[in-house]
C-alpha cells in the first residue's frame, strides 16, 4: 500500500503517459493528499533534480508579504551575526537558505544595510561550503551599496543561487541542494505565519495553505536522502507538519478551457479554473507554531 | 612525402573540427542571459531553463513547475537559431491537458503569459521544430 501511494503521488508528478482527454465540461477536482511513506522505490538523480527545480522561489512569498503592506522588521530574520556557529555541511547548507530567503527579504524592502549583513553571511557559508566561487559577491555588494536596483539585485542573486543548485547536482552533492532549498522555503513559511498572525490577511492565510504542494515536493526529495546524518529528525518534523497540511484541501473548479489572445504582439493565456483553498484557523495556528519550532531547531 | 602527411595533417584537423561542430556543447547561459532581457518590466525573474536537445538526440524537455493563484507567470525564450525560432514551450495542467503554447498559426513567439488562478502542478514542456541548433533556454517571471 505504501509503494502504490509513492507510485500514484509520482504518477501525479511526472504524470508519465497518462493523457486525460481535453473536455469543455466544468468539472471539479480536489487535490488527493500525496502520502510520502518510507519505501525501497528508488528516485533517479536526474528526476530528484526535477522535484528540486520545480520548488517555487521563497521570493514569491516575500513579495507578496511585502505587498500586503506589511512593515518590515530586521528582528523576524535570522541574526546574519551567528553565521559562524554553524559549523557542520548540514547546519551550513540549511542556513545558506535561511539567510538566502532574509536576503531576498531586505533586497525587497531597499534595506540595504542589512542586504550588506545577510550577503555577508551567505557569502561566509557558501566559501564554506566550497560553493562561494559561483556567488557573486562583489557585484552583488557594489549594486547594495545604492538603492533603487532592488530587481537587478534579485534577479543576480537568484542568478547566482542557480549556479550554485546545478555545481551541487554536477558534483552530486544535491543532498546540500535540498537542504538549502529546505531552509529557504521554511524562513519564508515561518515570515508569512508571522505576519499573518498579526495582520490575518487572508491573501497570506491561502498563501500559508498552498504551500501543501511545496511540503510535498520537498519531503518527496528528503526521503530520497533519509539515510544521510541529520536528515531523519529534519524529515520527522516536516512529517508532522505535513500530517497539519493533509487537511488543507486544494479544491479547482474548471469551466472550460483556457483562452489565449494575442495583445500587442504577445500571447496571455487565461486560466478558465479557479482554486479554492480550504484551510482551517485551529490549522493555521498548527502550522504557524510547527514552523516556529523547525526553524528554531534550523538556526540555533 | 612530405606533401602526404602534410594532407593527412590537415584531413585529419577537418575531421576534428567537424566533429566539433557536431557534438557542439550548447551553452545555455548566454541565452538565459538573452531571455531575462526580454522579460516584460513588472516580472520578477524566479528560474531559468536549459533547452538543450543535445544536437537533436533529445527531442522534448520537460520541467515541473508550481504556480500559484492569482499570480501571472511569463515565459521568455531565447535560442540559437535566432529569437525563439526553432523552441516552443508549451504549458500542460496536472491532469496533462494542454493550456497553451508558444506555436501558433504556424508563428514562433518568444514565448507566453499565462494568468493563473489555480494553485497546483503545472508541466512546461519545451521541443524543437525545425531547428537547426537544438539548443537555447527560457526564464520564467513573475507578477501579481
Amino acid at each position: 500500500m505504501k509503494k502504490l501511494n509513492l507510485v500514484f503521488a509520482l504518477l501525479l508528478l511526472f504524470g508519465c503517459s497518462a493523457q486525460v482527454a481535453n473536455t469543455d465540461e466544468s468539472r471539479e477536482t480536489t487535490e488527493v493528499p500525496t502520502v510520502v511513506e518510507t519505501s525501497p522505490v528508488q528516485l533517479s538523480d536526474d528526476i530528484v533534480a526535477g522535484i528540486m527545480q520545480s520548488i517555487p522561489s521563497p521570493i514569491e512569498t516575500s513579495l507578496l508579504i511585502k505587498e500586503t503592506g506589511a512593515a518590515y522588521s530586521v528582528s523576524n530574520l535570522n541574526d546574519p551575526t551567528i553565521v559562524t556557529t554553524y559549523n557542520d555541511s548540514y547546519r551550513q547548507a540549511l542556513n545558506l537558505g535561511v539567510y538566502s530567503t532574509d536576503l531576498g527579504f531586505a533586497n525587497l524592502y531597499d534595506k540595504n544595510q542589512d542586504v550588506l549583513n545577510f550577503l555577508n553571511s551567505v557569502k561566509t557559508l557558501a566559501d564554506k561550503l566550497n560553493i562561494g566561487q559561483f556567488f557573486d559577491y562583489k557585484t552583488i555588494k557594489e549594486l547594495a551599496s545604492s538603492s533603487g536596483n532592488v530587481e537587478k539585485l534579485l534577479q543576480l542573486t537568484q542568478q547566482n543561487f542557480e549556479r550554485i543548485n546545478s555545481h551541487l547536482n554536477d558534483q552530486k552533492r544535491e543532498n546540500l541542494s535540498i537542504l538549502i532549498l529546505t531552509g529557504g522555503w521554511t524562513e519564508a513559511l515561518y515570515l508569512t505565519t508571522l505576519v499573518h498572525q498579526k495582520t490575518k490577511n487572508k491573501k497570506l492565510k491561502e498563501k500559508i495553505g498552498e504551500q501543501k504542494v511545496a511540503l510535498d515536493q520537498i519531503l518527496l526529495v528528503l526521503d530520497f536522502y533519509k539515510n544521510k546524518p541529520n536528515f531523519p529528525s529534519l524529515i520527522a518534523d516536516l512529517k508532522e507538519l505535513q500530517k497539519v497540511y493533509n487537511r488543507v484541501e486544494i479544491k479547482t473548479i474548471s469551466t472550460g478551457k483556457p483562452v489565449t489572445k494575442e495583445v500587442n504582439g504577445e500571447l496571455v493565456v487565461e486560466d478558465a479554473t479557479v482554486s479554492q483553498i480550504n484551510i482551517s484557523d485551529a490549522d493555521v495556528d498548527l502550522i504557524t507554531s510547527l514552523t516556529k519550532s523547525i526553524r528554531s531547531k534550523i538556526i540555533k | 612525402m612530405k606533401n602526404f602527411i602534410g594532407k593527412i595533417c590537415l584531413a585529419f584537423t577537418a575531421a576534428l573540427l567537424l566533429s566539433g561542430a557536431a557534438f557542439a556543447q550548447c551553452d545555455s547561459e548566454q541565452y538565459s542571459q538573452k531571455s531575462l532581457k526580454a522579460l516584460t518590466p513588472g516580472f520578477t525573474f524566479v528560474k531559468s531553463y536549459k533547452i538543450d536537445g543535445k544536437n537533436g538526440v533529445r527531442k522534448n524537455i520537460e520541467y515541473t513547475c508550481v504556480f500559484s493563484k492569482d499570480t501571472n507567470y511569463m515565459i521568455r525564450i531565447q535560442g540559437k537559431d535566432g529569437g525563439a525560432n526553432g523552441i516552443v514551450a508549451t504549458l500542460y495542467d496536472q491532469q496533462r491537458n494542454e493550456l497553451t503554447t508558444s506555436f501558433v498559426s504556424n508563428k514562433f513567439y518568444p514565448g507566453w503569459t499565462y494568468k493563473c488562478k489555480s494553485t497546483g502542478i503545472y508541466y512546461l514542456l519545451f521541443t524543437f521544430k525545425e531547428s537547426e541548433s537544438y539548443c537555447g533556454a527560457a526564464v520564467l517571471g513573475f507578477r501579481r
